[in-house]
């Protein structure tokens, strides 16, 4: 692989991303809390991966494929807690893309709202193993 | 208020979060796959371990609805079998989390949260 391929500044489609309460059940039985007790926060990279994952993976000409992919950091900031049941519109951008020492380092934010107003965004980076894990 | 919670990981553990969350990277999933890409088996989602964090640090804040920033750094690897012991504690609306694994090191670093 090219390793001056970046796609920084590339942008995806938002995503309509509904918060299933069966599936935010099952998520807080994974983290071992109350399914009763309201959205796990960490389930904020369900609707904001949702959003990043199809896009970039299913883009050829990104050169990423998943089991590369490694998640160094994250960040959410949210301006309140969702729902269970609520629909929420993310999207999805490389803000960095450059290699240190052969390595690929990626960031990408995803902005979230609910209802036209702003509720979550996310920073995540990750890193690509570009040559096996060498 | 600090709280803490102790988590020995499982592969259950992380199959079930594979599931849930939607993340089936087979690094955590597969052994031989993990290996192939340099990894020394399995780990668990970075993300796993950032919702125990998030877990123990709404307890100490008063409620998961009260969370407004949380941030960390998935700093070591966690495998099946280690045991992480995750301590939040509540400074005045900041709360800093701690998680180290059974040998003392730290999983996640910088490891913060602003509470409303």
């Amino acid at each position: 692989m090219a390793t001056s391929l970046s796609i920084v500044g590339r942008e995806y489609f938002s995503v309509e991303v509904t918060l299933e309460p069966d599936r935010v059940a099952a998520f807080a039985r994974s983290l071992g809390t109350d399914p009763a007790g309201g959205v796990p926060p960490t389930y904020a990279v369900v609707y904001t991966w949702e959003a990043t994952a199809p896009q970039i993976l299913g883009d050829a000409s990104a050169g990423i494929e998943l089991a590369n992919l490694i998640h160094t950091d994250q960040e959410f900031d949210w301006t309140r807690q969702p729902r269970a049941g609520e629909t929420v519109v993310a999207r999805s951008r490389v803000a960095q893309d450059v290699y240190r020492r052969g390595i690929r380092f990626l960031t990408i934010e995803t902005e979230v709202t609910a209802a036209g107003e702003p509720l979550c965004r996310s920073t995540a980076r990750l890193l690509v193993r570009t040559d096996g894990g060498q | 208020m600090s709280q803490e919670l102790r988590v020995t990981f499982t592969r259950e553990q992380i199959a079930a979060y594979a599931e849930a969350s939607g993340d089936h990277n087979p690094i955590h999933l597969d052994d031989a796959v993990a290996r192939s890409v340099g990894l020394p088996g399995i780990i668990a989602h970075g993300m796993l371990q950032m919702g125990l964090a998030a877990r123990v640090a709404a307890e100490a804040a008063g409620g998961a609805d009260r969370l407004r920033r949380l941030s960390c750094r998935f700093a070591s690897m966690v495998r099946p079998g280690d045991t992480v012991t995750f301590r939040a504690e509540n400074r005045d609306g900041h709360i800093e989390i701690t998680a180290m694994n059974q040998e003392g090191e730290p999983v996640l670093t910088k490891a913060s949260v602003d509470v409303s």
